[in-house]
């Protein structure tokens, strides 16, 4: 993929996973990311909260995956099998596994290619859950801002 | 040698020094002249008072000993055992814990000299003799006491001491005499230690320990070693260079524990140099030396023969059980990895199940079978194994419980007693850990607000004394603990105003709650039913918190309450946290566990055995009325388009209630493995965890105890 990209790592960039859902790119910081796993068999968890999709087994630890759709008011996950769960390690929640339709590249991004006003981008479902748009080239890519989005809070 | 590397023994054996004593003193209380009690009470404040001179802490040394005098003069018949006693002495015991709590967060005793205790101690003391002095008695503890002050006083001139007849070797002598040279003072010194001493190499660390202080210790005897292996008598010698009098390292000597006297002089190195007369002075200097030893021995047997007997009673004093202390981290580890242990076999069960029969030779399958069999045994026996390991009888917790009920008591002024049984089931090292608090609150509960003054008591026509009781016992897989007194119970048309003003339901929504329901709002957050607020219970961090320190340990707690005759808190843990024996069942395609220590039995039923009672579907089944859970809708799982004539029923039990819970299917037994849904996904109170299948697929944990 992007690896010509990859072998001038600047000091000051910050590496992001640019993942689609639906038509759009989105770039997840990724110190956060602990892993990234094929789809596999979610149990549903009843009485969770309606992003939760469910739990799955990682390797012997049960791992909470969320529906970033769900969350943000997208339509419901199509999985394909280009569908991946990305486990997110965090400090207060631990891992959590976000569902994507597709993981597609890491690129760097230093803070001069990264849009942060994107207070003005209203009436997009998204909004709160961006705090940047990254320009690499000619995409464009919405940074995840991750605490938002496993917030437990449904903002829908 | 180096102290710190005992702290940890001291404080385990201190809190288990303090339990025996506070158990004892219980005991004492009811039956004042049980021998037995008495010397095992003595006996556990001197290993008390001996391990804190030990460990250097001198106050709690100081506490402790005037405790032992007291006790002492108990066990001699000179002093009668009255409740006013047991006050002061628990009041000590509380001071000496409270040490111990200074020593456990600090490693140090901390400043508190507790002199109001000591003087206490020591007027009731004083007091009791001036009734009836029995002179003998008490002049002899004085006459010991007196023995360390005077010996010492004209020993500066005892001028045939033994360290005068050490025998240097040629490395010594240059050490002294170097030390000479340098300008430091000499001084020789024989530590006389008192004949009942059970710690003979521990005191003489100790002194070495203060005499280094001022000090350096040039010459040993015996040698070093043989005092730390307590090869030498009662007395040994030192030499000792210093720039300071001696005078301060005397008094840092006695302050050492059974140290009877110290014998000192200064010399020169000259002293040593062997002459050709020394063997006829040595044996000179021996005769005196041997004496006061034996002066000592003498002033011990007056005591009735104390010492000996004592020494005696403490060398042949019950074998602990050989244990090794383990941190709980590694037994969790090992908890974990006998998990992922179960986890493999688990999926070896079900790869030998899916394939077996069919392409496998029969042969060959067979001996695959047996395999996993023999690795099933081996792996449930292990996890036992671990478990048991990990489990504790409650003991250690509840035994302080009867201590804190006479407290209150007397604080109360109400007369009660607390009755215990089942303190010997075992539970979960982290289980047992966390209980103590929210017991000790149902406790504090029962005996303030449960409990009426004698008064009320007399009008209900109940016996004067209050009884609390506590049972703890295993149903399942769960430890059931029960607190019950025989007080006032819950008012529900108290607790129903208070809801009401505290609007928390309104008044016409009161009228239809059930007493359950209205005993419920007492677990809610703030909400004190105490009158007044006393430092007991009554400041609003009541039940609620109880509730959530039991729920958080995976437990619950109900209530039942009979106005006027009493109420009956009933506190439901898990036995074990990690690894159950559990029922699989299906709903829809999908897998659940129900734990199987929770199942009474499985029925087949038709739709037509289910009635209908308050508009709620119930089975009647050999005498109960069941309620029917479905658990397709509690799950909210795809509805079926058409019900099933005939259902599956588990019938689960919590206490007294029972639930039949219908499922589509039955899959098995199974041994699963606990693990935590993580925290944001875990917001219902149905499921309680999820475990790992054979297939790595997950499988959800129903929480019964929630449902019934």
């Amino acid at each position: 993929m992007a690896g010509n990209q990859m072998e001038i790592i600047d000091q000051e960039k910050v590496q992001y996973i640019v993942v689609k859902l639906g038509s759009e790119q989105y770039g997840l910081n990724i110190s956060f990311v602990d892993n990234i796993v094929r789809m596999q068999k979610i149990t549903r968890v009843p009485k969770a909260p309606h992003h939760y999709v469910g739990v799955i087994n990682l390797r012997g630890e049960i791992v909470p995956v969320m529906s970033v759709r769900r969350k943000m008011g997208l339509e419901d996950d199509e999985y394909t099998n280009r569908t991946r769960i990305i486990i997110l390690k965090l400090e207060v929640q631990g891992l959590i596994g976000v569902i994507v339709d597709e993981v597609k590249e890491v690129i760097n991004l230093g803070e001069d290619d990264i849009d942060r006003n994107v207070q003005n981008a209203n009436n997009r479902a998204d909004a709160n859950f961006i705090n940047g748009i990254g320009k690499d080239g000619e995409e464009l890519i919405s940074i995840f801002e991750i605490t938002s989005i496993v917030d437990a809070v449904e903002t829908v | 040698m180096d102290i710190s590397q005992y702290l940890d023994i001291f404080i385990d054996e201190t809190a288990e020094h303090i339990q025996s004593l506070s158990d004892n003193i219980m005991a004492l209380e009811q039956e004042p002249e049980d021998a037995d009690t008495i010397n095992e009470i003595f006996r556990a404040a001197h290993s008390l008072k001996g391990m804190a001179g030990t460990m250097g802490f001198k106050k709690m040394q100081h506490l402790t000993h005037d405790m032992e005098n007291v006790f002492q003069e108990i066990r001699n018949g000179n002093v009668k055992v009255n409740s006013n006693m047991i006050d002061i002495l628990f009041e000590c015991l509380s001071a000496v814990e409270e040490y111990l709590e200074t020593v456990k967060s600090t490693s140090d005793e901390g400043s508190n000299e507790n002199e109001v205790l000591i003087k206490k101690l020591n007027d009731y003391l004083v007091q009791a003799e001036g009734g009836e002095v029995s002179s003998d008695d008490a002049g002899e503890g004085e006459s010991a006491e007196e023995a360390k002050e005077e010996k010492p006083a004209d020993d500066g001139a005892a001028s045939d001491a033994p360290f005068k007849s050490i025998e240097l070797d040629e490395a010594q002598k240059t050490k002294v005499t170097e030390a000479a040279e340098s300008g430091l003072k000499l001084y020789g010194c024989t530590v006389f230690i008192q004949s009942d001493c059970l710690l003979k190499a521990a005191r003489a660390f100790l002194v070495f320990k203060a005499i280094e202080d001022f000090g350096e210790i040039l010459v040993f005897n015996p040698s070093s070693q043989d005092i730390e292996d307590e090869r030498f008598d009662l007395h040994f010698s030192l030499i000792i260079g210093t720039q300071s009098e001696f005078e301060p390292i005397k008094t840092a000597i006695c302050a050492v524990s059974e140290i009877d006297k110290v014998e000192y002089d200064t010399i020169t190195p000259d002293m040593y140099i062997p002459e050709d007369e020394l063997p006829k002075e040595e044996e000179a200097k021996k005769v005196p030396a041997a004496a006061a030893p034996k002066a000592a021995k003498k002033a011990k047997n007056k005591d009735n023969g104390g010492g000996a007997k004592q020494a005696k009673k403490a060398s042949n004093k019950p074998v602990t059980a050989r244990t090794v202390r383990v941190d709980i981290e590694k037994l969790d580890a090992l908890m974990n990895q006998v998990s992922e242990l179960i986890i493999a076999k688990n999926s070896l069960v079900s790869i030998s199940t899916s394939e077996g029969g069919s392409n496998n030779s029969g042969f060959e399958s067979q001996g695959f079978h047996e395999q996993i069999e023999y690795l099933e045994r081996i792996t449930t026996n292990l996890h036992e194994s671990v478990m048991k390991v990990r489990m504790v009888p409650i003991e250690t917790t509840v035994n302080k419980f009867p201590r804190m009920i006479r407290d209150l008591s007397r604080k109360l002024d109400k007369p009660m007693t607390l009755v215990m049984s089942g303190e010997e089931t075992e539970l979960d090292r982290t289980v047992v850990d966390q209980i103590g608090d929210p017991l000790q609150h149902l406790l504090r509960n029962s005996a303030d607000h449960g409990i009426e003054d004698a008064e009320t008591r007399a009008q209900r026509g109940k016996p004067d004394e209050g009884k609390i009781e506590l049972h703890a016992y295993q149903e399942g897989n769960n430890v059931i603990i029960v607190v019950q007194d025989d007080g006032g119970g819950i008012d529900t048309e108290n607790v129903k105003r208070k809801a009401i003003e505290r609007g928390l339901v309104t008044e016409d929504a009161a009228e239809d709650l059930t007493d359950k329901e209205i005993i419920d709002f007492l677990f809610m957050p703030s909400f004190s039913m105490a009158k007044q607020i006393t430092d007991i219970s009554g400041r609003g961090v009541g039940l609620d918190v109880v509730k959530s320190n039991i729920e958080a340990l995976g437990g619950d707690v109900e209530v039942k309450s009979d106005f006027g005759h009493g109420s009956k808190f009933t506190v439901r843990l898990p036995l074990t946290l990690a690894i159950i024996q559990a029922l699989m069942v299906e709903v829809r395609d999908e897998k659940y566990a129900i734990a199987l220590g929770s199942i009474q039995n499985i029925e087949n039923i038709t739709v037509s055995d289910i009635k209908y009672v308050q508009a709620k579907e119930v089975i009647h089944l050999r005498g109960l009325v069941i309620p029917i859970i479905r658990l397709d809708k509690l799950l909210d799982s795809v509805p079926k388009e058409q019900e099933d004539h005939n259902l599956t029923v588990v019938v689960v039990k919590k206490g007294d209630n029972y639930a039949g819970l219908v499922v589509d299917n039955l899959i098995g037994q199974q041994e699963i493995v606990i693990k935590s849904l993580g925290k944001t996904i875990d917001n219902n109170k149905i499921i309680n965890g999820a475990t790992i299948l054979g297939d790595g697929e997950v499988a959800l944990i129903i929480d019964v105890n929630a449902l019934v």
